[in-house]
């Protein structure tokens, strides 16, 4: 343990402190302000545990969440069985579009499936024009269109955690039950299944508390008694009236405080539940099967028909990013790049303020990121374990709660929020778990006497570290910066609580142009603009990841 | 006189003390192998000379330089070749970049690099492959990319971390050899890690059987299979009989004690060199299967001499394994496969004296 290590590790903890412990602390402090009095009590918190609407908000979330996990559970099981196990042809392309809502903002959806399942969109004009139906029908406006757009966004995370269960787990556990007489649903329901739950738990957590986090698609679906919509409405519409931005904090603490709960509940359990087997050397492949002609084509169909509702997003976005005034028609009729000179000549602030903010963001994330996954996996500091913990909280924190506390936090005292440099600092903040994770995992995989064969080679720790460490870390990095910055690049619940005229980014100017005045075209334009982006950094980094440094670590290896 | 020189070494990791202040004098040229079960410090000893661990007590000589006591020599600076157990070949690099990678360092001229490679690419059989990655090695040329590298720079000490111990059993086998010649051939001062006794016995010099942080015994393979230093040493290396007893009385001269055991009231016994033994002492009798004799009939004139039947009989090819049951006891035996006997036969065990050990 050198002094080195340590002066590394107490510059860390100092710098999540200024930027995550003070602030979330202010946000708490500030919960317990009387509005009426001006003095200090739970009175808030009483008020907010009886009053009927808060409960009822507080209900309503609660009963999301569950639609929500129970919706992209159903779906999501076979679908990552089908993915992890039959041998199909197009796994990678079926894999990368089941994937792509990770990669789509949250609120990309909401407008595309507005413009094709609203009142009167696409599918209701159909309809009506084939004379199946004489009124137009609600698809989508309501409680089953927000768990329908939620569980589509939220379902990678199920399908994700699940297939790697099912491709990880060791074959000879199920070929023991086949022996043992189980076959079939069986086996699946009796030994494939709970031997997920570890894995599926993970993703499932995330699902759960999405609707503690998203306030944006309840705000466009017109359904705003859930947790998230009221905080954003009490603090941002009615912060002149101290009462109601009282209890929008509370509401915050409370979502954060749900959030946190349940996401160690679950983190606890999996840990607890960790299921290891004894044998080594199996397949890297897991069990792939070989399914019949019928399960085969059914397979195909379902997967079809997710795909199409994922692709839908960015065709409708980009039909109507080059159309205007797409509504009452079936397609848009009348083709314009109007959207798109528009954004360019009136607002090109946007697009340049999303790459900067996103990408100071990430170099902060890289410069904090690399040291801390370092400290964690390869030294003993005391406190490092503390340090990731605090770290990996914010995985589940609230998008809101960072931006209102931050608004609180660095208004007066310490008036950082004054100055453009809070934006990045903010993405930094909250997205840097997810950079952390793929570094912390990086250097794991990452065996030390790879590390050690150099040093007894006669290379310093400097030379080392480049000459070693950090090109076999590249892999796994890289994956982290490209997620970290579309990530941050995607970022609203924070941002909305910060920006100042002139830091507006692309989701911002999205939300701006919806709420202001229903220029849809011009927000759809920005989303497929965003689209466009994200899917460029991906090629992008597929080329990198697959090309040169596919060379280096050869077939063999995953 | 001793190349490498290790005092009243100590090293722990917070509570667990791995390396319990052990001494140990590598001879120059020498092979010695640290051999031992996991956790009994034989890797951390490797290691503490390697400077990849930090002990905290004790120094380490290597070539009459201090590595610990004058400051703290850091591992790129201690002149040693280090091969580990799983490779750690750089998966990033060609076999070349892999070898060359230390003398580029050292900032040699391209011309000596290129020569210094060549030569080492002949000596570990890796001519040709130079230009592949290591995933597209097998194993056992990885292995040999692994020594390759450690042995390009003319390292003073060469360190071998249970190098051979993630191949399959025959090309272990094959390597054991192959690297005891070519580290003799180039003279490096070696110490070798293993748990395998067979592969301790065939590679080295001089084996230091380690138990739980402590050298229990130092010595050549031979002597220490002959004379053991105690019933963990005798029961690591090789097979053996142990039968706990009490030592009753002298006999014979002082070199030969009689011991009660469970099934006899007189086992006459060899004491190991410089032993005193007192009666009354617990013991063990102990004599390696390949040492008892075994007879159809009694012959009156022996000592040493006892009854028992054949519970187990197991055929190994060159000879057979009898697992003869004494009253409570069981011996195991060796003896050529052709013998007759069959299990559940009676037969007589004769444990020769000058055999039998005494073991604490």
């Amino acid at each position: 343990m050198s002094r080195g290590n340590i002066s590394l590790a107490a510059f860390l903890w100092l710098v999540i402190a200024f930027l995550v412990l003070y602030p979330l602390s202010i946000l708490v402090v500030e919960s317990f302000k009387i509005a009426e009095t001006g003095g200090w009590g739970i009175g808030n918190y009483l008020e907010f545990f009886q009053d009927a609407y808060y409960l009822k908000t507080f209900g309503n979330t609660l009963l999301l969440s569950a639609m929500v996990l129970l919706t992209t559970t159903v779906f999501g099981v076979p679908l990552a069985y089908i993915l992890a196990r039959y041998r199909h042809w197009g796994k990678t392309v079926f894999t990368a579009l089941i994937l792509l809502p990770i990669v789509l903002p949250a609120f990309a959806g909401v407008f595309a499936f507005i413009i094709f399942f609203g009142k009167y969109g696409t599918v209701n004009l159909l309809l009506m024009e084939i004379g199946l139906i004489e009124k137009p029908v609600n698809f989508i406006y309501g409680l089953h269109g927000l768990v329908f757009i939620q569980s589509l966004h939220m379902l990678p995370f199920i399908v994700l955690g699940l297939s790697a269960g099912f491709t990880n787990i060791d074959p000879s556990f199920e070929e023991a039950a086949e022996v043992e007489g189980a076959s079939g649903f069986r086996r699946f329901f009796t030994i494939t299944l709970p031997l997920c739950t570890p894995s599926y738990l993970a993703g499932a957590v995330l699902v759960f508390l999405w609707p503690f986090t998203d306030w944006l698609t309840p705000l466009i679906l017109g359904q705003v008694d859930l947790l998230p919509s009221v905080s954003y409405i009490n603090i941002s519409y009615h912060f002149t009236d101290m009462h109601r931005k009282y209890m929008g904090i509370v509401a915050v603490v409370v979502s954060s405080v749900v959030c946190i709960s349940l996401f160690l509940l679950a983190r606890w359990w999996v840990e607890k539940k960790k299921y290891t087997g004894l044998s080594k050397g199996t397949t890297s492949e897991g069990r792939v099967i070989e399914p019949s002609m019928w399960v085969k084509s059914g397979a195909y169909v379902y997967m079809v028909l997710i795909a199409i509702l994922v692709l839908l997003i960015p065709i409708v976005l980009g039909l109507s990013a080059f159309s205007r005034r797409w509504t009452f028609e079936v397609f848009p009729t009348y083709w314009t790049l109007e959207n798109f000179r528009l954004i360019l000549l009136e607002s090109p602030g946007l697009i340049k303020n999303s790459f900067l903010f996103s990408g100071i963001a990430l170099i902060f994330g890289i410069a904090f990121g690399l040291p801390v996954a370092y400290l964690i996996v390869r030294t003993r500091v005391p406190g490092k374990d503390a340090l990731d913990f605090v770290i990996t909280l914010m995985l589940a924190f609230p998008g809101i709660a960072i931006g209102v506390s931050y608004i609180l936090a660095f208004w007066k005292g310490i008036p950082l929020a004054h100055y453009w440099i809070i934006m990045p600092l903010a993405l930094f903040a909250r997205r840097l778990p997810y950079f952390l994770r793929m570094a912390h995992s990086s250097y794991l995989q990452l065996d030390p006497s790879l590390e050690e064969a150099s040093e007894v080679s006669g290379a310093g720790k400097i030379r080392t570290f480049f000459y070693i460490s950090l090109p076999l870390l590249l892999k796994g990095v890289l994956v982290g910066v490209v997620m970290f910055f579309i990530m941050a690049f995607q970022e609203i619940s924070t941002a909305v609580f910060l920006y100042k005229g002139g830091w507006e980014t692309l989701p911002i100017g999205i939300y701006l142009n919806w709420h202001r005045g229903m220029e849809f075209g011009i927000a759809a334009a920005m989303a497929f603009l965003m689209i466009v982006i994200t899917f460029i950094l991906l090629l992008i980094v597929s080329r990198i990841g697959g090309g040169v440094l596919k060379a280096a670590w050869g077939a063999g290896e995953n | 006189m001793a190349y490498i020189e290790i005092q009243n070494l100590f090293k722990r990791f917070k509570k667990v003390v791995a390396v319990n202040r052990i001494q140990l004098k590598v001879n120059k040229g020498e092979m010695l192998t640290l051999l031992g079960p996991s956790g009994c410090g034989k890797t951390t000893t490797l290691r503490c000379i390697a400077g990849l661990e930090k002990p905290e007590e004790g120094d380490i000589i290597i070539d009459g330089k201090p590595m610990l006591s004058k400051g703290f020599v850091q591992p790129s600076k201690r002149g040693i070749g280090m091969v580990f157990q799983n490779y750690a070949v750089w998966p990033h690099m060609k076999v070349i970049n892999n070898i060359v990678y230390g003398l580029k360092i050292q900032k040699l001229s391209k011309q000596k690099i290129q020569e210094k490679a060549q030569q080492v690419l002949v000596l570990v059989g890796l001519d040709g492959l130079e230009d592949r990655y290591p995933s597209q090695l097998s194993g056992g040329q990885q292995q040999r990319v692994a020594l390759a590298r450690a042995l390009v720079g003319n390292p003073k000490v060469l360190l071998l971390d249970e190098p051979l111990s993630n191949l399959d059993a025959k090309l272990r086998e094959e390597l054991r050899f192959e690297i005891k010649s070519l580290v003799r051939r180039m003279g490096i001062t070696s110490v070798y890690v293993t748990h395998d006794q067979a592969e301790a016995m065939v590679i080295s010099d001089r084996i230091a059987v380690m138990e739980a942080g402590n050298v229990v015994q130092l010595g050549t393979a031979q002597e220490i299979y002959k004379k053991p230093a105690n019933r963990f040493v005798a029961d690591f290396i090789g097979t053996m009989n142990f039968v706990a007893g009490e030592v009753v009385r002298a006999a014979q001269g002082k070199d030969m004690v009689y011991v009660r055991t469970e099934f006899s009231e007189k086992i006459l016994c060899r004491l190991s060199d410089n032993t005193e033994i007192l009666p009354g002492a617990k013991v063990y009798a102990s004599i390696r299967p390949e040492d008892v004799g075994i007879f159809s009939e009694p012959s009156p004139d022996k000592e040493n001499l006892f009854k028992g039947t054949i519970v187990h009989k197991a055929y190994l090819g060159n000879f057979l394994n009898f697992f003869i049951r004494v009253d409570n006891t069981m011996v195991r035996v060796q003896v050529p496969h052709h013998l007759p006997h069959e299990e559940g036969q009676e037969l007589y065990l004769f444990l020769n004296p000058q055999k039998c050990m005494l073991l604490l």
